[in-house]
């Protein structure tokens, strides 16, 4: 049986170090969140109709903002999916146009867009950007941009 | 580490969608030392500015609960004790002028801070009129330079 423990603790340490992030293309270890915390866009209301540059609130309930780079319980920072669907949850927000990180804190933004249907959603990502454990995310609304 | 360096990068990538506030990040540290003097004041942009979202100056409140939503332009949100350039945590000032601003905003009923980033305070108040106001606070809970604050807005309670 002591002759076991020795491979088994090189074997637990290896697991360990995958899941930390050491291995290249593992997943992110994901903060908690509280399961009442969320995201909701405070405006515009789905199905508005909007001009080409328009403003945005992000609200966020039973959760705290927190620059980027912040480490904190219970904080993350804001991010406007664009047209996409939810990225992956246990890995860094993409950074593109689609994904637009708010890292200094921010709690509105505006936004421009092309004439034409589009969709906005919210997530809250933490000091590197992964998504939380539930995610605090908001609904996703459309707006149609004249 | 992989992990933050990926997310490294990615903050120094440009958003490409247009948007008012830089979405850059400071590559400040949060810990830096902290002086036995009393804390200057942080610098604010001429442009930032708080505003109460919720509710509107003149509403009438059935029964005194009610959530504040609290608004930000051209600044951003902070946990309380995080030193980044531009950044602060709000503070909502009931029936009160404002406190001085070269020293910590008070911390009793009547000057509530959201050291944990909070955007949004639930908040309980008599019947009666009442002032609400927003100031925000550095690490320190001490105004920026110049202020950051709302109108002053009055409510009714009944
Ligand atoms: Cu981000
Ligand atoms: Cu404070």
């Amino acid at each position: 049986m002591r002759s076991l423990s020795a491979p088994f603790l090189v074997t637990a340490g290896i697991l360990i170090g995958i899941a930390g992030g050491i291995a290249p293309g593992s997943a992110a270890e994901r903060q908690p969140a509280p399961k009442d915390a969320y995201a909701y866009i405070g405006w515009p209301n789905d199905g508005e109709v909007v001009t080409q540059r328009f403003k945005v609130w992000l609200g966020l309930r039973n959760f705290g903002v927190a620059p980027s780079g912040i480490v904190k319980p219970n904080t993350g920072h804001h991010h406007l999916l664009i047209d996409t669907d939810l990225p992956p949850l246990d890995e860094p927000i993409p950074n593109d146009r689609k994904h637009i990180h708010l890292g200094a804190g921010q709690t509105e933004t505006y936004l421009e867009l092309p004439p034409g249907r589009h969709t906005i959603q919210l997530l809250m990502g933490d000091a590197d950007h992964v998504p939380h454990d539930p995610p605090v995310m908001s609904k996703r609304i459309t707006v149609i941009v004249r | 580490m992989i992990v933050r360096i990926a997310a490294l990068l990615l903050t120094c990538a440009p958003a490409l969608a247009v948007v008012a506030i830089p979405a850059t990040v400071q590559a400040q540290d949060a810990a830096t030392v902290q002086p036995d003097t009393p804390p200057k004041r942080g610098q604010a942009p001429k442009d930032a500015r708080a505003y109460i979202i919720w509710p509107p100056n003149g509403a009438v409140i059935d029964g005194g609960k009610l959530w504040v939503r609290m608004g930000l332009q051209n600044f951003g949100v902070a946990p309380a004790g995080v030193r980044r350039d531009n950044t602060g945590h709000h503070h909502l000032i009931i029936d009160r002028d404002l406190p001085p601003l070269d020293e910590p905003i008070p911390n009793d009923k009547n000057h509530l801070h959201f050291g944990g980033g909070q955007t949004e305070a639930r908040i309980e108040l008599p019947p009666g009129t009442h002032t609400l106001q927003m100031l925000i606070g550095d690490a320190d809970h001490v105004p920026h330079d110049p202020p950051v604050t709302s109108p002053k807005i009055t409510i009714t309670v009944r």
